[in-house]
């Protein structure tokens, strides 16, 4: 198990240049004129600096080379001071934001994993648990209702739940409210005796011990949460119910009635735990896209988490930032990954000898 | 048929009809008849052949007896007490004492307990010794099995099929039952395996006086085994004797129509042997023919076929029947 975690950790670098690879690759389907645009603030008095920009930044170079050159960044050759290159993490600056890209992911990256961390609890608790109840009564009442639930969850686009979430919730009865944080409630956060622990605020309120905090941060990301969750909570439903429908059809299921075991030891013991497979890699992909940055669930209750930022950005053809984002999300994903198959290696002994 | 103490299982007038539904209301639109309507009796310490074709409700006869499905109606006794009528909880204690080899070897054990876990977990939940007590046990059981005592941490999935299958079968024996459903254990096996497990169960069965069920669609197989058969078509048995009558005197045409069937390992005869060849297919046990089942594919069908049912019979002794026109066959 260890040999097999450290094999995939020493993958990971080997996919992160593939991706680099990849993202640069798609860039160079703009020509060298296009992405001089990203060095120009105003359109240029001088028709020749677009070719001077060209030629300073080595636009028109070998593909080779300016890969070479994202990756390392630029030295600037009289302080010795270098600027860039993505292999020191260093992701540039960004236009849109007025801040590096960097710092851009440090502030914005724990808000959105304060609303994964939020919106992945009830999903899965709920969601294994009604696919596993609507199974045993395949037909019956729990199962027709999650059904109806779920087809209708995964049917219904995000940004109109998420528009009716804020016309009822918000605009009709006030209850909650979008954005991240009251006013009085940021004044707090942001002064020094508030202590940032974990930069998820949820978490840093209550080990501040201020419960106040803590309800208005959640008064803020209960409709984000309650409208991702809806959406993927219909999908976690219908793949649990159908891969628990096939476990209970399966004959160790009926050996295990024939042993005399009793009913719920069936289910929970023998059929529950082998239906989860295909539960397990569902959890994965929607924590990966969760933790990605919903764009359309942030900008529609302008929740400043990194899916708001990176639509900001790529409304604006802030190519750098989202460049940036772009390799982070690879990341992401890489190592979700990851973690999702060292699970099922605990989950399914199959697994473990290959 | 005598209620003596020699009878371990009754099965009467068995039904088993699994119901379609259909529309957003799910109405019942009608029945796949699986089993319909069976009698017979299994002996203490015999080993009962049912055999038929496939789609003819062997393993559900098997599994409705074990009260696996819940039946449609008719009674299974068993030692004396009514299956049927005994509640939730005594059932569960009952299954003790009857057991069951599935056929598929890969699909019967959970992929993710160990050895160890799928054959003590029987004596885990009717408290049968300690946690000590019952790795003594299961490595006893793995010995009795032939197999290697040290394979008890082990996954199903390190294992041969017939490897499993016997892992299957030390599941089965775990309880100590006096009586055992075997539903096809062998057909899903290599054939030079095939005796070997064969054999295995017969071993067993003198050592333990066990009683089996074996459903089979192996004649060959079955003659080795049974001491008496009971041919199933569409739902019914049609004919129940000892072994020897069976198979030297079969009465019923589709009985003789399965023994012409089987292959005979020598040229010379297979090629001049007369062979009955049955016409058709199977038909629907969603709508079964009316009188008798086997009719509409019946060489010496008759008017009456179908108007009647025909009524099961003991013809000779020991020797049932139902076919109208058994009389002619008797030699």
């Amino acid at each position: 198990m260890g040999t097999y975690i450290i094999r995939r950790l020493l993958l990971v670098p080997v996919l992160l240049f593939g991706v680099t690879v990849l993202i640069f690759g798609m860039l160079q389907f703009l020509s060298p004129v296009e992405r001089s645009a990203l060095y120009v603030r105003d359109i240029p008095k001088n028709d020749n600096a677009i070719n001077g920009i060209i030629k300073t930044y080595g636009l028109d170079q070998p593909l080779y080379v300016q890969y070479w050159r994202w990756m390392v960044g630029r030295t600037d050759t009289v302080t010795g001071k270098r600027t860039g290159g993505i292999l020191f993490g260093d992701f540039g600056y960004s236009r849109t934001a007025s801040t590096t890209v960097n710092n851009l992911i440090l502030t914005r990256f724990p808000n959105t994993l304060d609303l994964t961390l939020w919106a992945v609890v009830p999903v899965i608790s709920v969601g294994i648990w009604l696919g596993v109840q609507a199974a045993v009564h395949q037909n019956g009442f729990i199962d027709q209702a999650a059904r109806i639930f779920s087809i209708i969850g995964t049917s219904f686009p995000t940004f109109v739940f998420g528009l009716l979430m804020l016309l009822i919730f918000y605009a009709n009865l006030q209850w909650f409210p979008p954005g991240r944080l009251s006013d009085w409630a940021s004044q707090i956060v942001y002064s020094s005796s508030f202590h940032h622990y974990t930069s998820l605020l949820t978490i840093d309120s209550l080990l501040n011990g201020r419960l106040d905090i803590f309800w208005d941060a959640m008064r803020h990301m209960l409709m984000p949460i309650l409208t991702l969750s809806y959406i993927s909570w219909a999908t976690f439903v219908r793949v649990t119910r159908s891969s628990m429908l096939e476990t209970l059809r399966m004959e160790y299921v009926t050996t295990a009635r024939a042993k005399g075991l009793p009913e719920n030891v069936v289910i929970n013991k023998h059929a529950r735990p082998n239906a989860m497979l295909p539960v397990v890699t569902l959890a994965g992909f929607q924590v990966i896209t969760l933790l990605g940055g919903v764009v359309i669930t942030e900008t529609v209750f302008n929740y400043p988490g990194i899916g708001q930022a990176a639509a900001n950005a790529a409304a604006q053809l802030d190519v750098i930032t989202v460049l940036g984002f772009a390799i982070f999300n690879g990341l992401i994903l890489i190592l979700a990954n990851l973690v999702v198959d060292v699970m099922y290696a605990f989950i399914d002994p199959r697994v473990r000898l290959s | 048929m005598s209620a003596d103490n020699d009878i371990l299982l009754r099965v009467e007038d068995l039904v088993m009809h699994f119901p379609i539904y259909r529309g957003v209301i799910q109405r019942q639109v009608g029945a796949v008849h699986a089993v319909d309507g069976i009698s017979f009796d299994v002996r203490r310490g015999e080993t009962l052949g049912l055999v038929g074709e496939s789609g003819c409700g062997k393993s559900t006869t098997g599994r409705t007896i074990l009260q696996l499905y819940k039946p449609t109606a008719g009674h299974v006794y068993f030692d004396g007490s009514d299956l049927i009528a005994l509640k939730r909880e005594e059932m569960r204690w009952m299954r003790r004492e009857m057991q069951m080899i599935f056929q598929d070897p890969y699909a019967s054990l959970n992929p993710r307990m160990t050895v160890e876990q799928i054959i003590g977990e029987p004596l885990m939940v009717h408290n049968v010794g300690t946690r000590n007590e019952i790795r003594e046990r299961v490595e006893h059981l793995l010995e009795l099995v032939k197999l290697n005592p040290s394979f008890a941490s082990r996954y199903p999935h390190e294992f041969s099929g017939g490897q499993r299958q016997r892992i299957g079968i030390a599941r089965a024996l775990a309880l100590q039952p006096s009586f055992i459903v075997c539903d096809e254990p062998i057909s899903a096996l290599d054939v030079s395996i095939q005796a070997q497990v064969i054999n295995l169960l017969q071993e067993l069965q003198q050592q333990f006086n066990l009683t089996y069920l074996f459903i089979a669609h192996d004649l060959s197989v079955v003659r080795h085994i049974s001491k008496r058969v009971a041919v199933m078509y569409l739902g019914v048995i049609v004919e129940l004797a000892e072994r020897k009558d069976l198979y030297s005197n079969p009465l019923h045409p589709y009985s003789q129509a399965l023994l012409s069937a089987v292959p005979v390992p020598d040229p010379v005869i297979e090629t001049q042997r007369k062979r009955v060849i049955l016409e058709g297919d199977v038909p629907s046990p969603v709508n079964p023919p009316s009188g008798c089942r086997f009719r509409t594919r019946c060489p010496i069908a008759e008017a009456i076929c179908a108007q009647e049912r025909p009524e099961f019979r003991e013809l000779k002794s020991g020797h049932f029947v139902a076919c109208h026109f058994a009389e002619r066959f008797v030699q």
